[in-house]
């Protein structure tokens, strides 16, 4: 049963693993992976004394900072307020409405910001006719954390609340009825029976997020790279992008993407050990 | 004996001076016509002004249809920034520089066409510089430039790029084409969205079909200078000097477009669309517009003039803007080349003359004035068009290629009274020669298989000479129209595709492997024409060919990196949306010339220019 997802695992992840040694090469794809140099760890010297990486990581740790922050508990806030919907019809409708924008491309969803927020958007064209100063907030540099974390928030949040539903459905119902029976409000009920009873999957959740502390999207920092400067919406991934991949220089793109990995690697194993100091299961039961 | 060129270090990277990283220039093309993008700008272009296309030489990105702002998947920003490609790997030995005796023997001679005259006859500029010529109407009596089929009957695959809709194989117009050609000629036209993912499989396998194209802006990514080498025909011993007369069409392309498909003082390449107009692209206006106030353009003598007219035109509350981006298309103006200048013998790069900073300056004071339309400032290039349509923009850079029927058709479908125009090239003090480089001559390449035996060679070449036949020959129609009665009809003297011929003749399957010099022709559209060609005449003499013009250079990555400047386009970027202070670019000019900027100046100098000369 499991042989056909063990071998597309070990087709589309494991073998590709094999391109890391292009990291160590000065990589040509004309000639392919055998025959191009060897450069032992050049890229990576290169790499650690390129301003702009640093940069791009400082930025990468902050916006995944700021998102941890102000994204995460969102859904699971989002997810107790469907809970106490007591009509299945509006809780299913708002659910919907709420899905949606995690179906929207990054285009689209950064062209609706654009068209609403930009310099010659609604809001900006209404504060201008009426003589009042212009907001800036699409190409503001200082503001642009703040501004990808709300474009996170809109179209993801609801996509992440998934989990916690299922999380939540999973509590047993004679819990709150019993509580209830005890003579506990709401707020009782869920503070002793709700977050307990989600604790697992919001461990495992901050795990796997703190894990890919180090990914915060590509596209939309790709999109939006023009309207705040390189250097505040650089990312890791697009640092890659920009200074390895279109560049030719695929091998600088692949040290940089390699650091990451074993950054990331490292972030996920510090995680989870620390989800297991906590008495959690974190990715899997000790 | 050709000189071959060694770089001391084995890696390399090919780049083609001629070329800038920044022309930006995209063209999609279905079965109607063709989607060109320049600068991220969008326009249908017919099948009709298809003549056009020489101005794909100013390309170096051909893209997808831009709906992206930012041309958001791999492969296509891959292509943006085709220069600093690595190239050869290995102990391999890439390609080199041509020389300039090296290269004059080898290249074929020049016999223009004359038998086809235009309305609007050519202007000669300076050196290699002419204007298109000009067709008000389709040639009514046409003229067969071959005799017989030039076939003998051979099968061979080709290869192009195609932005548009498969048409299905073996359909009619391939056929008409095979039988017209005398030979089985299998067209495999291939996504030009993933062309230059889908090449590098082939040629890392030798799989290459028997005839390909390779735009030459994607030269690094292919490796072309290595590929000459290693897997393409050599058609040196077959057109050099008078040998090319036996392919009289062929002849009638100029030795500049030649020359780009040069390598090792060797024609490995057949030109497509070349053309003696290529520039970088120019700073239009809405001519409509700005006659109905009374605004003469010929008033715009100097950066400082266009400053006062921004001022003039931006009514922000109106949501109008004077501007869009215009650095790609403007900063020539200062005096600033493409790449590198001479001074006193001395190879020097533009982003250390002092005129770079000034012309970074103004267009840095243009968008903190305001005068530049926010959703450019944020980057959003892909809907400049559609800003200049609606009146939002009314001064924008371009391609010169965007100046066509489908412009014309798009512009007057928002307002009838619509009409592009094109400030005359001025130097920005106002008080110097006006000047402008010139582009390589082509970017459209195509390139025959090394294992092919000469009389075969000889066989494609005579399929080649049928394809390049001047504009509204015989065989011109049928390679671009097909078959009267079947593929179009002729509509108020316009060839006019059928249904059949919609689906079946994709503008560029065949002109894509060699095609006629360019010319300017908009039927129905006689106002583009004129305008442009009036343009052109007006502006030629502005051309000149800048230091290491239409040479292929191959480098060491490191080099190539240093090339690409990444970091510091970046931050010119950044400076002329207004985020950036010149200040920062000239840090970031600093950094650059220590970390490579002189390596790659010592370099140039060394492995080219005092090897090879300037090419001009």
């Amino acid at each position: 049963m499991t042989v056909p997802a063990v071998v597309l695992l070990v087709v589309f992840n494991y073998v590709p693993l094999f391109g890391l040694v292009t990291a160590f090469q000065y990589y040509d794809p004309l000639v392919g992976v055998w025959h191009s140099d060897w450069a032992g760890l050049e890229q990576f010297h290169q790499l650690f004394g390129d301003p702009l990486f640093w940069e791009a990581l400082k930025n990468t740790l902050y916006l995944s900072f700021v998102q941890l922050a102000l994204f995460f508990p969102i859904p699971i806030a989002l997810a107790l307020l469907l809970n106490s919907l007591l009509s299945e019809r509006l809780r299913n409708f708002i659910q919907s409405v709420v899905y949606l924008p995690h179906f929207f491309s990054w285009v689209l969803a950064i062209t609706v910001f654009q068209q609403m927020f930009g310099g010659a958007g609604v809001l900006n064209q209404f504060l201008r006719a009426h003589d009042v100063g212009i907001w800036n907030v699409m190409t503001n540099p200082h503001t642009f954390a703040l501004l990808v974390t709300s474009q996170v928030i809109w179209k993801e949040a609801g996509w992440g609340i998934i989990v916690f539903l299922a999380a939540l459905a999973a509590i047993n119902t004679d819990l709150y009825e019993a509580a209830a029976a005890d003579g506990a409000g709401s707020f009782r009920r869920t503070w002793h029976i709700t977050l307990p009873g989600l604790r697992g999957v919001i461990m495992l959740l901050l795990v796997l997020r703190l894990g890919n502390a180090l990914t915060v999207g590509f596209e939309q920092f790709l999109i939006q790279r023009d309207a705040v400067g390189h250097d505040t919406a650089d990312v890791l991934d697009t640092f890659s992008f920009y200074y390895g991949i279109t560049t030719g220089n695929y091998s600088y793109g692949a040290a940089a993407g390699l650091f990451k990995g074993v950054i990331s690697l490292l972030l996920i194993w510090g995680a989870n050990r620390m989800a297991h100091a906590f008495g959690s299961d974190g990715l899997y039961r000790r | 004996m050709s000189k071959r060129f060694a770089p001391s270090h084995a890696r390399c990277a090919t780049v083609n001076q001629g070329t800038e990283r920044t022309f930006t220039y995209r063209s999609s093309c279905g079965s109607r016509g063709c989607l060109i993008t320049v600068a991220g700008i969008t326009r249908k272009r017919f099948t009709t002004s298809r003549a056009e296309k020489g101005r794909l030489t100013m390309g170096t990105e051909l893209n997808r249809r831009t709906f992206v702002q930012a041309a958001a998947t791999i492969a296509g920003a891959a292509a943006v920034t085709p220069l600093l490609s690595a190239c050869g790997g290995g102990s391999t030995q890439s390609g080199g520089v041509n020389t300039a005796s090296g290269l004059k023997a080898a290249l074929p001679a020049y016999v223009p066409n004359t038998s086809i005259r235009p309305d609007l006859p050519s202007v000669a500029g300076g050196p290699g510089a002419m204007t298109d010529p000009g067709f008000l109407t389709y040639p009514a009596s046409r003229v067969a430039t071959t005799s017989g089929v030039p076939g003998k009957g051979g099968s061979y695959t080709a290869v192009t790029p195609l932005w548009g809709t498969v048409p299905p194989a073996g359909n009619s117009f391939y056929q008409a084409m095979s039988k017209a050609l005398g030979v089985n000629l299998t067209m495999k036209p291939a996504d030009g969205n993933n062309y230059n993912t889908i090449v590098p499989t082939m040629t890392a396998a030798k799989r290459l079909p028997d005839w390909i194209q390779l735009p030459t802006w994607w030269n690094p990514n292919f490796n072309v200078g290595e590929l000459a080498r290693t897997q393409f025909a050599d058609l040196t011993p077959h057109l050099a000097g008078d040998k090319v007369k036996k392919y009289p069409n062929l002849a009638a392309i100029p030795s500049g477009a030649w020359q780009a498909g040069g390598w090792n003082n060797r024609i490995y390449g057949i030109p497509s669309f070349s053309s003696g107009f290529v520039i970088a692209g120019t700073t239009f206006y809405r001519r409509d517009i700005l006659e109905a106030r009374g605004i003469a353009a010929d008033r715009v003598r100097s950066a400082g003039d266009l400053m006062s007219l921004g001022k003039e035109l931006t009514d922000a509350k109106r949501g109008v803007w004077a501007f869009d981006d215009v650095w790609t298309y403007l900063f020539p103006f200062w005096g600033v080349p493409n790449k590198w200048t001479l001074d006193g013998g001395k190879l020097v790069h533009k982003y250390e003359m002092p005129e770079f900073l000034e012309a970074l300056d103004w267009h840095y004071r243009l968008a903190t004035a305001g005068y530049v339309h926010p959703d450019a400032l944020a980057g959003d290039n892909a809907n400049g068009n559609t800003r200049f349509y609606a009146g939002k923009v009314l001064i924008g850079g371009g391609g010169t290629g965007v100046w066509n029927l489908a412009d014309y058709q798009s512009g007057t479908a928002a307002n009838q009274n619509y009409r592009r125009g094109a400030f005359d090239i001025f130097a920005a003090d106002g008080k110097s020669k006006p000047q402008v480089f010139m582009g390589p001559s082509t970017s459209i390449m195509s390139y025959l298989n090394g294992h092919l035996k000469p009389d075969q060679i000889e066989e494609l070449l005579a399929v080649a000479n049928y394809l390049a036949a001047p504009y509204g020959s015989v065989e011109y129609t049928l390679v671009n129209f097909g078959v009267e009665g079947v593929h179009y009809t002729m509509v108020n003297g316009v060839p006019t595709a059928t249904d059949e011929g919609k689906k079946d003749v994709q503008a560029q399957t065949y002109p894509f492997l060699a095609s006629p010099p360019a010319v300017i022709s908009n039927p129905g559209g006689d106002v583009v024409t004129k305008d442009y060609a009036a343009w052109q005449a007006a502006n030629v003499k502005t051309l000149y060919k800048p230091v290491f013009w239409n040479m292929n250079i191959s480098m060491p990555q490191s080099i190539a990196t240093a090339d690409a400047a990444q970091a510091v386009e970046d931050t010119v970027k950044d400076c002329y949306h207004g985020k950036k202070t010149v200040n920062d670019a000239r840090a970031a000019i600093a950094t650059w010339k220590s970390s490579g900027g002189n390596r790659l100046t010592q370099w140039m100098t060394d492995n080219v220019l005092n090897k090879y000369g300037t090419g001009q």
